[in-house]
């Protein structure tokens, strides 16, 4: 059970440390039932910390999302520690970061907050339609409790939490320097990939008609690759313009180039937290596309990504009995 | 011309009369609403709050292309006449948009591309009745009901539409329609009013936005900008479904020797924006970028031309993925001086 107490004093001690630069955690957000990324530089700043089903957000992307700005002539680079909040499913974005060498071990304090599954925001709002009063909830049982100023509403957890909470394997911190509570059961959940195999069952031009209406529809503010704690590259293919490989032009053509890019880098990386379909502004279901390569990568090589801090990155490892019947 | 009246169940010989291929309307789509060209019987959806895509995307589209050519050669291929629009739907805060980005578009230079579409577009608004959490039109100088930017404001009676005409644009569609529209009386005007005094009442959030303008020039150095953009992930949401953010990129986009060169909406928050040839960014983290975003809504653009460039539709604290919530920038603001 989340313990906000033992959170608060642990998050105090740690960001009044001197070789610690700030802590990231969540805190309630301005409306409704948003939440917020919270940095911490002051242990005051402490008491606002929460933690509970309305956590989503994958902290682990600011690791590396941070500018690493010139320093100044005759200045010290910081090398001060990042203390990072996480659930079962970011730490597991923090591993695979490590595993990359993305970060270095000694710069990230982790403080594992075992986690009970967190709400798809919009099964919330459907129903309870957001409004400017703060609800913050909580787990019970079986249950999401959520508290409005008038009283408590329980919801059963599969009414309102995310799918990939639904089918959580991994609910407990993989890596973490402390564990903030003790923790929680993982379950019987399993994950069959039904989502995967729906579309893999239909043809070839069903299958296209599918993702030209969802590609077509995409804006290209690519939050979904900034929210994605895996998506670093400080030079993205997106961004270069020479040579460009990704036109700026919103069309059918580039808004795949651009879709099929993501996925592709994810291969063997993506760690299924969701962030990139969570934050879509038009609801693209980025997760089912990730998922196929992520079940091929299951399924073909035996592997699972972020889950040991001490294996090798997929592409970077060979067993002389992968398979190789898919190679053309 | 006097009020008329559009009795819902002949909305579709109203399409009809006008010409279909003429209408831009709010559609929902698969995840996401916008305006869209009506195709088959009637896909408009007049009981969307504002769309998710902005209907800045039909003067202003995301992609445009200025010119074709082929590479060696100079002859160049404008694009085409722009065809007679009509934007029905449209909310009052995304009209008002339009006519605030006017004031840049229609500058020196005015802009050819835009302004032929504005020029050839009549815009019939619909009226809020239910404002979501997050609108905050009456803090900028707008409202449920108003009528900035339009041509016909409409409010949605129960049975009917009422048309209040507010411009020769808007007579112009009502005596096209003939007799598909009825007249009106007192009584629904005064039923409107109530609907439109309704919609403000309904209205939760604002702020205070007077002295906004003249207190952000003092807050250039001010520790806000790296509290409210630590969180931000640098994304375009807030801007690219502002109805009011403009700013764009040219590129020429070539394959093989065919040729276009194209103005594609750009973003403040990207890394890239102003990003110089030489390496050096003049925005070099998000902190500068979100001073520069609100900047240029509540300060630059209001020296400039002498309105607010936010019209408090919301789009942008509903869409950051992170709740970075610009009434609580803004009232950070006004609390720091």
């Amino acid at each position: 059970m989340a313990d906000l107490e033992k959170l608060i004093t642990v998050a105090k001690e740690t960001v009044s440390r001197d070789d610690v630069k700030y802590l990231i955690g969540w805190r309630q957000g301005t409306y409704g039932f948003r939440v917020s990324p919270h940095f911490i530089t002051e242990p005051e700043e402490a008491d606002k910390l929460i933690f509970s089903p309305l956590c989503s957000n994958n902290l682990a992307t600011y690791l590396t999302l941070v500018e690493k700005l010139p320093v100044p002539r005759g200045q010290e680079a910081d090398t001060r520690k990042i203390a990072l909040m996480v659930k079962g499913c970011d730490s597991r974005a923090v591993v695979q970061q490590l595993v990359e060498q993305g970060i270095k071990r000694e710069s990230v304090i982790i403080l594992g907050c075992p986690c009970q599954g967190v709400v798809d925001l919009a099964k919330v709002e459907e129903k309870f339609p957001a409004g400017l009063e703060q609800v913050a909830a909580r787990w019970d049982d079986g249950k999401i409790v959520f508290q409005f100023s008038d009283g408590e509403k329980a919801v059963p957890r599969e009414e309102v939490l995310a799918d990939k909470c639904l089918r959580c394997r991994y609910p407990n911190p993989v890596l973490a320097d402390t564990l903030l509570w003790e923790e929680v059961e993982a379950g019987s959940s399993s994950d069959e990939y039904a989502d995967v195999s729906e579309l893999e069952a239909k043809t070839p031009e069903e299958r296209w008609s599918f993702w030209e209406a969802q590609f077509s529809s995409c804006v290209r503010c690519y939050s979904c690759r900034n929210v994605c704690p895996m998506c670093y590259c400080e030079d993205c293919i997106l961004d270069r313009l020479n040579p460009t490989w990704v036109n700026r032009s919103n069309n059918i053509s580039e808004n795949t180039a651009f879709h099929l890019s993501r996925a592709f880098h994810l291969a063997g990386r993506c760690i299924e937290c969701g962030e990139c379909e969570r934050v879509c502004p038009v609801n693209i279901p980025i997760m089912t596309l990730n998922r196929k390569l992520t079940k091929e990568v299951r399924e073909k090589f035996a592997y699972e990504p972020g889950t040991d801090p001490a294996s090798k990155p997929l592409q970077a490892s060979y067993r002389p009995n992968d398979q190789e019947n898919f190679i053309l | 011309m006097d009020n008329m009246k559009l009795p819902k169940e002949k909305v579709g010989d109203f399409l009809a009369k006008l010409g279909k291929e003429k209408f831009r309307v709010p559609q929902q789509m698969e995840g996401s609403s916008k305006f869209a060209p009506l195709n088959g019987e009637s896909n408009a959806d007049f009981t969307l709050s504002n769309t998710t895509v902005p209907p800045k995307s039909i003067f202003y589209p995301q992609t445009e292309t200025l010119y074709r050519y082929n590479v060696g050669e100079t002859a160049m291929e404008a694009p085409g006449e722009v065809d007679e629009m009509i934007i029905m739907g449209i909310r009052p805060c995304d009209a008002r948009a339009l006519s605030t980005v006017d004031k840049l578009f229609t500058w020196d230079p005015v802009d050819p591309y835009y302004k032929s579409r504005r020029d050839k577009a009549t815009m019939v608004g619909l009226a809020c009745q239910e404002p979501r959490t997050n609108c905050f039109c009456t803090s900028v100088g707008g409202g449920p009901a108003s009528t900035e930017g339009l041509d016909i404001l409409m409010t949605d009676l129960g049975d009917s539409y009422l048309f209040q005409v507010l411009t020769e644009k808007g007579e112009k569609i009502c005596q096209e329609a003939g007799d598909i529209l009825v007249k009106s009386d007192d009584s629904d005007v005064q039923a409107a009013e109530k609907l439109h005094n309704d919609a403000a009442q309904k209205i939760v959030r604002g702020i205070d936005s007077q002295d906004i303008p003249e207190k952000l020039p003092q807050l250039w150095e001010s520790e806000i900008w790296k509290k409210v953009s630590d969180p931000c992930l640098g994304c375009g949401a807030c801007t690219f479904l502002c109805p009011t953010c403009h700013c764009f990129d040219i590129q020429d986009e070539v394959e093989g020797l065919e040729g276009r060169r194209c103005r594609v909406w750009d973003s403040c928050m990207f890394k890239e924006y102003t990003l110089h040839t030489s390496g050096h960014n003049p925005r070099p983290s998000r902190r500068e970028r979100t001073r520069n975003r609100i900047n240029h809504k509540y300060s630059y653009f209001v020296d400039k031309f002498g309105v607010i460039a936010c019209v408090g539709c919301g789009r942008c604290i509903n869409l950051c993925p992170v709740n970075i919530d610009i009434l609580n920038i803004l009232s950070q603001v006004k609390e720091a001086l």
